[in-house]
């Protein structure tokens, strides 16, 4: 026979311990507005983002953040350096070195759920997304700011879409001279590094540019087809895409393990990138003897570039990116 | 004696055969097109295709067959020293605890193959079955242990994928990995391993003639000189390291030590003699070894090349276990006993039903006041006051907006998961039966991405209409496989099981192929999320909780009757029929909507139930409403925690109900068995 607990305690306990808490809650973190006044009535821009949606951005926005890292380095292209950006130390890692972060953003959380409480607190002027990501947060960014979504990736047209994307984050914020100006620098530097590609007898050579994982001793490679953004920029310089597979209808990735690797041409140079010691190249398929027997294994035609260029980003990730290539595959003598 | 063996051997023989043409089949696909010619040709001396012969095609092989004799064995044995048929690597949370932890490691950077990445397995898989044991000591032949261990599986299984998905840049690999796959990076991980599974396997049957005895039941075990005590941990700690190992190798490829067991189980009965675990723990092991290859086959024949890679080999064993054991739960013999309710909390903590339904309305209402100030930004009691009064400024206003939504659908959602699974207990008269583990819930999932990957901008309403037409269609087609009268029995969490299991493969896959970058996505409907709610996603909720208010207020009573057995409720006049029909009704609306609110979480169904139960004992009258606030509580309490922990980062609702959860149920059920 259990004795009747005494119930009155936990529950005044259980009262007190509220009350307490709800006097400690009281108060305000921001004041009251007294009336909430109509906007002044300033010049806007109108534009269409990928959604097919017209969005209308008022005029001269400073204030601006960053939901995907392609979207930080567009900003900074047109001269805006984002107030908010989503995983700002992968940022700095994955991206950092192709497009250095400007200024100090705030983090607002993931790229996967960005926090909604940390873009309101910055009260930006305008929020620009990727496509494919955070739709079901649409709604309640739109409620803070103006929101544009720009393409990300279209594996039929993947340096158009870039500029496409880069045009469309200039023109909703005022920078369309900047952008302008960074596609012509890069369209000619795209002709110098042809030149230099074709002077050094480089021109045609197929490079394969791929990631790899280990998860749990297994290793998965993602090799970049055709359609994806940066075999599109070095064939541009005159180097061809030596992955014979297919890939995704967005990004242009596909998949294959190590034995998959096979199939590449006697002369394809191997080119990959990724950030610290998680080299699974280096580190994981140095006994394997399919990788061993690879031909460009053989040749010592693997090359690593250096961290931090991101695999997916704009007219100054690609210059560092092509500068890399060029630079590790026919160094200056 | 004679004839005994030969039956077995001959078996085994057949299974052995069958297993080397797989094997050889398996051995000529890949991601190139080396087939069958290029082996025939290696094997005469020829060195053209030497290299992926022998570095990719060989150990993958090797690799499934390692795996498959290891979860076969394993899950044979756990049955027998649980008495369980239900155990096995998967129910046990082995697989969960090994799988979390090598996912954890990776994510913290450190990556150990081989012996090394086995240990580490070893640890997660042992931690967790001996919690589960823990939990079930005792009591191993009731449900209460696979109640446990599936419990514990569930949340450990939302760890492994919110942990991968959340470190994308990482882990992208880890993905496949999470759900089991073969390829191998050479033979040195299977050559490893290899040892201790055969040692496991080697132990095991030198336990045999003992396990053979504790078949009989402990007490007769005990008579006969047996010590259970050491038979007891030996073979959990071989048929643990040998589930581990498996996971070492390819990462939890599911459902194979259920099914592999069960079918052994249900042959040997008919083979004189071959029920001696020394032929039948080997035969389990080929079983399951048959599995994985043969699931391996058949994905690589269905999608050729590089195509096959996407879809990891796990999917395909947990399509295939779970058609296996739907057909096996209709005619193993005991699958149609039926458990009784009163495993957990048949006597309640308190007589007085009203404190803690009193309590728990004032934890809930305190929580949704501390849900509406915690999260990224911080708020006061001041903010929330302007915020109603229409005038907080900027900031404040439009954190509310975005968070009152979350809070509103967190609290909603679980409500009708607690009632649903309450309602579904009471008619299958069953201490498993909740919408998650019947695959209600999993086919309501099913049905919601269905119509998100066919229609891009599907709203709230067509959502929870898809979903709700996912969810019934899974609930009737369990009730159909599992026959009306047989709710009670082991054959309805089996199959329940099965296509809970099959719901979440076929979600996990049409992700994969058709929208493979959005990781929000694949969250939700794997892990569950408030993320990005709005009212309008919430509202067929809220509409489905007040018809199913109507209805429970209605028919509390009968209720009350229907679930204690067939006749009693007919004596007194009840329409019984009508009554399980319109509960059922009502749980599969319940179960859908709340999913399609806020994606798949799995365990909130599972838990306030039985939590309501153990306190106020099992009259609807109080049951029903305690359940319902407590199901709002710990959703609510999850989602709270997941927005404020590591802001501005934040973590699901589904992970955090898991992790909510498990600290939680194992009090109630340590509790519950404390006032026994």
């Amino acid at each position: 026979m259990v004795t009747t607990p005494p119930h009155r305690r936990p529950l005044l306990v259980g009262a007190a311990v509220i009350a307490a808490l709800a006097l400690a809650a009281c108060g305000t973190t921001e004041a009251p507005v007294e009336s909430t006044e109509p906007d002044a009535a300033g010049e806007s821009v109108t534009v269409t983002d990928a959604r097919g949606q017209e969005v209308e951005i008022p005029a001269g926005v400073s204030d601006v953040v960053a939901l995907e890292w392609n979207v930080v380095e567009h900003l900074q292209t047109v001269g805006i350096d984002p107030v908010g950006v989503a995983d700002v130390a992968g940022y700095t890692d994955w991206a950092g070195t192709g497009a250095p972060l400007q200024g100090e953003p705030t983090d607002v959380g993931t790229r996967v759920e960005p926090s909604i409480d940390a873009i309101a607190g910055l009260a930006p002027d305008l929020i620009v997304a990727t496509a494919g990501r955070d739709e079901g947060a649409y709604a309640d960014l739109e409620a803070i700011a103006p929101v544009i979504v720009v393409e990300g990736a279209n594996a039929s047209a993947p340096l158009e879409t870039m500029y496409a994307d880069l045009r469309l984050v200039a023109e909703a914020t005022g920078g369309e001279e900047a952008a302008e100006a960074a596609i012509v620098a890069f369209q000619e530097h795209l002709a110098e590094l042809s030149a230099t590609v074709e002077d050094r007898g480089l021109a045609g050579t197929a490079l394969a540019q791929m990631d790899g994982w280990d998860a749990g001793g297994q290793i998965s490679i993602r090799p970049y087809a055709e359609g994806a953004l940066l075999p599109a920029a070095f064939e541009a310089i005159g180097f061809t895409n030596g992955w014979p597979g297919e890939g995704d209808a967005q990004y242009g990735l596909g998949s294959t393990d190590v034995e998959g690797l096979t199939v590449l041409g006697d002369d394809t140079h191997i080119i990959y990138s990724t950030v610290g010691d998680d080299d699974v190249f280096r580190n994981q398929l140095t006994d394997n003897a399919i990788w061993n027997e690879l031909p460009s294994v053989r040749a010592g035609s693997v090359h690593r570039l250096p961290d931090g260029i991101w695999l997916f980003g704009g007219v100054e990730t690609l210059t560092a990116y092509l500068d890399a290539l060029v630079a590790t595959l026919a160094p200056t003598p | 004696m004679t004839r005994a063996r030969l039956g077995g051997l001959a078996l085994g023989a057949a299974l052995l055969a069958l297993l080397v043409v797989l094997a050889a089949w398996h051995t000529t696909q890949g991601t190139t097109s080396l087939g069958l010619p290029a082996l025939l040709g290696w094997l005469r001396g020829d060195q053209g295709g030497a290299a992926v012969i022998v570095e990719s095609r060989l150990p993958r092989v090797a690799a499934a067959i390692v795996v498959g004799l290891a979860l076969g064995a394993a899950g044979y044995a756990m049955q027998t020293l649980t008495g369980n048929p239900l155990a096995s690597p998967d129910t046990l949370a082995v697989n969960g605890g090994a799988s979390a932890a090598i996912a954890l490691a990776a994510v913290f950077g450190v990556s150990l193959p081989g012996l090394g990445g086995a240990g580490l397995a070893f640890g997660g898989g042992l931690l967790a079955a001996l919690a589960v044991v823990a939990i079930g000591r005792g009591r191993g032949s009731t449900t209460q242990m696979v109640l446990v261990g599936t419990a514990l599986a569930l949340a450990l299984q939302s760890v492994t994928t919110v942990t991968i998905i959340l470190n994308e840049q990482a882990t992208s690999g880890l993905y496949a990995w999470g759900v089991g796959q073969l390829s191998q990076n050479g033979i040195t991980t299977v050559a490893q391993l290899l040892p201790v599974v055969l040692i496991g396997i080697g132990v095991l049957l030198l336990l045999a003639g003992r396990l053979d005895v504790l078949a009989l039941g402990e007490e007769a075990a005990t008579t006969m000189g047996v010590g259970v005590g050491s038979l007891r941990i030996g073979t959990l700690i071989a048929s643990v390291a040998l589930a581990a190992t498996a996971v070492a190798i390819a990462g939890p490829i599911g459902f194979v030590g259920l099914a592999a067991p069960i079918v052994i189980r249900l042959v040997v009965r008919r083979i004189p003699g071959a029920a001696h675990h020394r032929v039948a723990i080997p035969l389990a092991a080929l079983a399951g070894a048959l599995l994985v290859v043969g699931a391996d086959v058949l994905l690589r024949a269905v999608l050729p090349g590089a195509a096959a890679l996407d879809v990891p080999t796990g999917v395909v064993t947990s399509l295939i276990g779970a058609i296996c054991i739907v057909v096996l739960a209709r005619t193993m013999a005991g699958a149609d006993q039926t458990e009784s309710m009163s495993v957990l909390g048949s006597r309640s903590i308190t007589r007085r039903a009203w404190l803690p339904i009193a309590l728990a309305a004032v934890v809930l209402a305190a929580l949704m006041v501390a849900a509406m100030l915690m999260g990224d930004r911080m708020l006061l009691l001041g903010d929330v006051a302007n915020w109603l009064a229409g005038r907080a400024g900027d900031a404040v206003r439009l954190t509310l907006d975005a968070r009152a939504p979350r809070v509103v659908a967190a609290v909603l959602a679980g409500v009708a998961l607690a009632l649903s699974g309450a309602l579904v207990q009471a008619v299958a008269r069953n201490a498993l039966a909740e919408p998650y583990l019947l695959g209600v819930a999993g086919g309501a999932g099913l049905g919601a991405v269905s119509i998100i990957t066919l229609v891009p901008v599907a709203t709230g309403w067509a959502v929870a209409a898809s979903a709700l037409g996912g969810g019934a269609l899974a609930g009737v087609t369990v009730l159909l496989l599992v026959g009306w009268r047989r709710l009670g029995s082991l054959r309805l969490v089996l199959t329940g099981l099965a296509m809970s299991a099959a719901t979440a493969a076929l979600t996990s896959l049409l992700i994969v192929t058709t929208d493979p970058f959005n990781r929000g996505k694949a969250i939700v409907w794997l892990a569950g999320s408030t993320y990005g709610r709005g009212f309008e996603d919430a509202l067929p909720v809220g509409v489905a909780l007040a018809v199913a208010a109507l209805g429970m207020a209605w028919m509390h009573r009968d209720l009350d009757l229907a679930q204690l057995d067939e006749s009693t409720p007919r004596l007194l006049g009840v329409r019984l029929t009508a009554v399980q029909v319109v509960a059922l009704g009502l749980a599969v609306v319940l179960a859908s909507t709340a999913v399609a609110a806020i994606g798949v979480v799995a365990f909130v169904g599972l838990v306030a139930p039985h939590a309501a139960r153990a306190l106020v004992g099992a009259r609807h009258r109080v049951l029903l409403p305690l359940a319902a606030l407590l199901g709002g509580t710990l959703t609510l309490l999850a989602d709270t925690l997941g927005r404020s922990l590591i802001a501005p980062a934040q973590l699901p609702a589904g992970v955090m109900t898991a992790l909510v959860g498990i600290p939680y149920f194992i009090w109630l059920v340590l509790q519950a068995s404390r006032s026994r």
